[in-house]
């Protein structure tokens, strides 16, 4: 009977990353007394929303058979753009917010339509694409900070719903939306259909390229929100804000069963790669790890949860 | 017999007095261990000096009191302020008795901050400026009057005159932009120096050397160097090792890294005006320690500043 459940567990594609996530979770609990505290876990929660926004738009990317490294940059450019219209240009904070998110949209946009129009490879693609947003980035802010963002819109970053951070509870939304869409509606078979063999699915009468421009607006706007909420949560439009966005939600999807040659995984798998990556983060700074061995033991650590999905099911194939 | 026990009377109150009083008094109550927390800006090695020195000062407390002091050492992997308050966070989580950080941003560093504070967490910050309106003991130096040694000798070295340039370290850290301002301002002074070019480094030696081969190869001119950062003065002297300019571009540091040292004893650099990292480190210890006993701590602690040439660093 366990040996059934642990079967069928398996079988399901989230199984692996699910029970990897349960034993890191569980065993951190056990290694260290701050790790349960409902403030550690407030912390954990919102340092996964700001990048668990972007990593459900990356897997999407991913799952299409895309891939767009200038996500990162286009939330600090879009966070940095909204400080610049409420604070020099004294525009109502949610007009700026509604503007940058349009405008997040608007460079996930130009670079799907680079990808489909000009037949570019996405990867290259979005290393020079990275490299323009950033350096306007650069060119708006010289490099500084932009302070005292409006204090009315800092509940978005800072405040909580019933004890849980705001940011977490739009993520949670997002990842909602995003795992609906991908997996109980037709575009969602489409992305799925082009990420398998684009030519197939343009043969069975699927607009491609439509599809990819789509979603590359999508991660471009859910980077956006990230960027925001950041900007909100510290207080002021940081430039440097998304430059730690860029890898982790491609390593989380990648943790979470998305394959990068695209149609394998869901958005709830990466987001669950990216808790994984979260709390890592979390217990490297309770444990008190040195600095110039943190990198080691995260690596170590997402390789062991890698291996234990993969093999896990080998060997339940070869047992049942 | 009415005397004796007028005097009884005054002598027990007099002790009362004194008890009373010496029960209000702040750190007189013992405490058997500490745990604080150095939170500097990025993984560097300007840091591992501060860390030494804050673990020299809990060897001290140790040794004097019997007390346990733990250091732990919690640093980002890039200078980027949204990881600095995510390691800041979940230091929270784990109650030390003090944080001592080097803020990437103070505004930016804020909220986490204030968490710490309400949380009952005694927070130092060190070589940088606390966040408007916080109370926070700040150990470093005069950050102006470090550039102005650095830029004031590097014109004296010119002769008052020729092209200059500043290598900026991270522009959004405020100890950073203040020693960069006032290189400017003291260049403003002089007629005939000329500042031609602004570099930015973000505190990373190989980003230095990139820009400084540059910012040399665009103005052959150039003359003299300073820097806002340490890191900035290691990848200025080996620009000018490659290009073959020693002697003919002359270069100002800042800090004491063992490779400005190492540029100095070459002759690449003429000196370094310099920080003490291990002192800032030890002072950041000590606040935190006599914060967390429940003693005021002064607003700021000025560790000075010294300026390293050929003749006082040693071999």
């Amino acid at each position: 009977m366990q040996r059934k459940t642990l079967s069928f567990l398996l079988a399901n594609s989230l199984a692996g990353v699910f029970v990897a996530l349960l034993i890191i979770f569980v065993l951190s609990a056990l290694l260290s007394p701050y790790f349960l505290t409902s403030y550690n876990i407030s912390v954990i929660a919102r340092s996964l929303a700001f990048v668990g926004l972007v990593t459900v738009g990356q897997s999407m990317l991913l799952i299409l058979g895309e891939l767009d490294l200038s996500l990162g940059v286009i939330g600090g450019l879009c966070g940095v753009v909204a400080g610049i219209l409420m604070m020099s240009f004294g525009i109502n904070p949610w007009i700026a917010i509604f503007l940058s998110l349009a405008l997040g949209a608007g460079l996930g946009f130009f670079n799907g339509i680079m990808v489909t129009q000009l037949g570019l490879h996405s990867l290259v693609l979005t290393i020079g694409t990275a490299g323009i947003y950033g350096g306007i980035n650069l060119v708006l802010t010289k490099g500084v900070a932009i302070t005292n963002i409006p204090k009315e819109i800092q509940f978005l970053g800072r405040g909580d719903v019933l004890g849980v951070p705001v940011p977490f509870v739009v993520m949670i939304v997002v990842l909602a939306i995003a795992a609906f869409v991908t997996l109980k509606t037709p575009l969602g078979r489409y992305i799925y259909a082009i990420g398998n063999n684009a030519a197939a699915a343009a043969m069975l009468g699927i607009k491609v390229n439509r599809v990819r421009v789509l979603v590359f607006t999508a991660a471009g706007t859910l980077a956006a929100l990230a960027g925001l909420l950041m900007v909100a949560r510290l207080g002021t439009a940081q430039p440097s804000i998304g430059a730690t966005w860029v890898l982790p939600p491609i390593a989380a999807s990648v943790i979470g069963g998305v394959a990068t040659t695209g149609g394998v995984g869901t958005p709830v798998g990466a987001i669950l790669g990216a808790a994984i990556i979260a709390i890592i983060e979390n217990i490297i700074v309770l444990f008190g790890v040195s600095p110039y061995w943190q990198g080691v033991v995260s690596g170590v650590i997402v390789v062991l949860a890698i291996s234990f999905d993969a093999i896990s099911r080998r060997y339940m194939r070869r047992d049942i | 017999m009415k005397k004796l026990t007028v005097a009884l009377l005054t002598a027990s109150a007099l002790l009362f007095t004194g008890a009373a009083f010496a029960d209000e008094l702040p750190g007189l109550t013992k405490k058997d261990s500490f745990r604080f927390v150095i939170v500097p800006k990025v993984v560097h090695p300007w840091f591992d000096l501060v860390n030494d020195g804050a673990k020299h000062a809990a060897a001290v407390i140790e040794a004097q009191t019997g007390a346990k002091v733990a250091i732990e050492y919690s640093a980002p992997q890039q200078a980027d302020v949204v990881q600095q308050n995510q390691i800041l966070e979940s230091t929270i989580a784990t109650h030390p008795d003090g944080i001592a950080i080097d803020l990437l941003d103070p505004s930016g560093n804020r909220a986490p901050l204030e968490e710490a504070i309400e949380q009952g967490i005694q927070v130092s910050v060190f070589d940088s400026v606390p966040p408007e309106g916080m109370e926070l003991t700040a150990i470093g130096n005069d950050f102006c009057e470090q550039a102005e040694i650095a830029s004031e000798r590097l014109v004296k070295l010119l002769n008052e005159e020729g092209e200059v340039a500043i290598m900026m370290g991270v522009p959004s850290a405020p100890n950073h932009a203040i020693r960069a301002d006032c290189h400017k301002k003291v260049f403003e002074k002089y007629p005939n120096i000329k500042l031609v070019a602004t570099g930015i480094d973000n505190d990373d030696i190989e980003t230095a050397q990139k820009q400084a081969a540059a910012i040399m190869q665009a103005n052959p001119n150039l003359k003299g160097w300073v820097a806002c950062d340490a890191a900035g003065p290691i990848g200025i002297a080996q620009a000018i090792t490659e290009a073959g300019k020693a002697g003919q571009v002359t270069l100002v540091g800042l800090d004491n890294l063992p490779e400005m040292l190492q540029a100095i004893r070459d002759g690449i650099a003429d000196s370094s005006s310099s920080t003490k990292p291990q002192m800032q480190g030890y002072w950041a210890v000590m606040t935190m320690w006599q914060k967390a006993l429940g003693v005021e701590t002064p607003k700021t602690i000025d560790t000075g500043i010294a300026v390293l040439t050929k003749d006082n660093i040693g071999e």
